[in-house]
């Protein structure tokens, strides 16, 4: 008697709640043998379970293209992201690589006005002590070391003339300065230049080194931002007695720099 | 700690919250691509596949058929993403496999065939006069039959006063629905 009050309750019970507890998955044991008794018997019913499985259905296919375009949407703002991160990696490289020539091209053309003087003036004395042989054999090294001087390879050069034997020798010094001096290297040329602009040796002096020198070592000064003394030597070029090297080019230069 | 987050994604899914989405899109697309692509399956047909991961993996979530992570999201997407490329790369009828996807580390059985592949013209007339419904009625049975909300949670959401009110409004746009079809 109690279970025939209770399938009582069951039958009043709305068709539409009973389709409700399907879809959210809510059946009790018995209201689903009910559902399924429905489903066979009362075409209503099954009709309007029907149409809401396929209701359930378009939905689902609405939602599921909706939600794919959106990870579509995802997807390419992923592969957005990589390029424009591109264009800007490549944007700030571009930017650090005009700083740097900046920086370069601000640094050569604001040279002080005696390293200017320096460049225009500057060139390495040309080689009057072993003019170079071509294809000979048993190349001493002081050969070699002036052949690379020739060919403006500077480093190679003062390497040789470190390793002759006569490398105390004012022209081996000298040179040696004027590799250094080509090279930007001011100090080592000044140390060069310094004995063998003061060396007493007159006698032994056929090439006039000392004279020479003077000038070399003014250029020197000049490179160094030492003006006084690149002046002071310059005037010993200027007053030199039996030497005319370089004498008006001295003369120029000392109309030119500005006094500091 | 790992569980605290990976219970509040869960919820999140639930809501619909698309920032959520993006995440785990982002997240767990490179490790599921490498897998994928170990199928020897091609790079477009992987993208595509692992986005109907995701949706057949938020459809589990939506549905109460996966209520926590007991394993990260990776494990899921795979195991999902495993039984779409076998369905890919055997180009059977998708009634063949039954749809039930095992997670090997946790025993746990996810669906992928939640909802039918079929899609009839009668389904799409349901689907062309659904959009022509206000967006009340579509937003309520969006919610109810799509993203797994109950009539309860539906009321809340949608600021009715009570869970009456709200059923005889889904029964008024069943009905509107149906008479539009007929």
């Amino acid at each position: 008697m109690f279970e025939t009050a209770e399938r009582l309750n069951f039958i009043t019970m709305n068709k539409e709640d009973l389709i409700e507890k399907y879809f959210t998955d809510t059946l009790s044991n018995e209201e689903r043998i009910l559902f399924d008794k429905l489903l066979q018997n009362d075409q209503a019913f099954k009709e309007e379970f029907v149409f809401q499985k396929e209701l359930k259905q378009s939905i689902a296919h609405q939602q599921r293209e909706t939600i794919k375009r959106t990870l579509q949407g995802f997807e390419a703002n992923l592969n957005r992201k990589k390029v424009i991160s591109f264009k800007y990696w490549l944007a700030a490289a571009s930017v650090m690589l005009i700083l740097t020539l900046g920086y370069f091209a601000f640094n050569k053309y604001t040279a002080s006005q005696p390293e200017k003087l320096f460049t225009s003036n500057f060139s390495p004395y040309e080689n009057v002590v072993h003019p170079t042989v071509r294809n000979s054999n048993n190349a001493s090294i002081e050969s070699k070391a002036f052949s690379a001087y020739d060919g403006g390879s500077y480093y190679k050069a003062i390497n040789l003339l470190n390793s002759v034997e006569n490398k105390e020798a004012d022209y081996i010094r000298f040179y040696k300065a004027m590799c250094f001096l080509a090279l930007d290297k001011n100090q080592e040329a000044i140390d060069l230049l310094l004995p063998i602009a003061t060396s007493p040796n007159e006698s032994s002096d056929k090439y006039k080194w000392r004279a020479k020198a003077n000038w070399y070592l003014g250029l020197a000064y000049l490179n160094n931002n030492e003006t006084d003394r690149a002046k002071s030597q310059f005037n010993v070029v200027i007053n030199h007695p039996d030497c005319d090297f370089k004498k008006e080019e001295a003369k120029k230069i000392m109309s030119q720099i500005k006094s500091d | 700690m790992a569980g605290v987050s990976q219970k509040i994604h869960l919820e999140a899914i639930r809501k619909g919250d698309s920032s959520v989405l993006e995440t785990i899109y982002k997240s767990n697309r490179d490790s599921f691509l490498s897998f994928a692509l170990g199928f020897g399956i091609n790079r477009d047909d992987a993208l595509d596949i692992y986005q109907d991961t995701i949706i057949a993996f938020r459809e589990n979530v939506t549905s109460g058929k996966l209520t926590e992570l007991k394993c990260a999201p990776s494990t899921y997407l795979c195991a999902i993403g495993k039984y779409k490329i076998f369905q890919l790369l055997r180009r059977q009828k998708p009634n063949a496999l039954d749809g039930r996807v095992i997670v090997e580390e946790t025993k746990e059985v996810l669906d992928v065939n939640l909802f039918e592949e079929e899609y009839t013209n009668r389904m799409e007339l349901i689907g062309k006069q659904l959009k022509k419904l206000g967006n009340r009625c579509r937003e309520i049975l969006v919610l109810f039959y799509y993203e797994g909300y109950t009539l309860d949670e539906i009321a809340i959401k949608l600021d009715y006063s009570n869970k009456l009110v709200l059923k005889s409004q889904k029964s008024r746009c069943l009905k509107q629905l149906k008479d539009s079809i007929l």
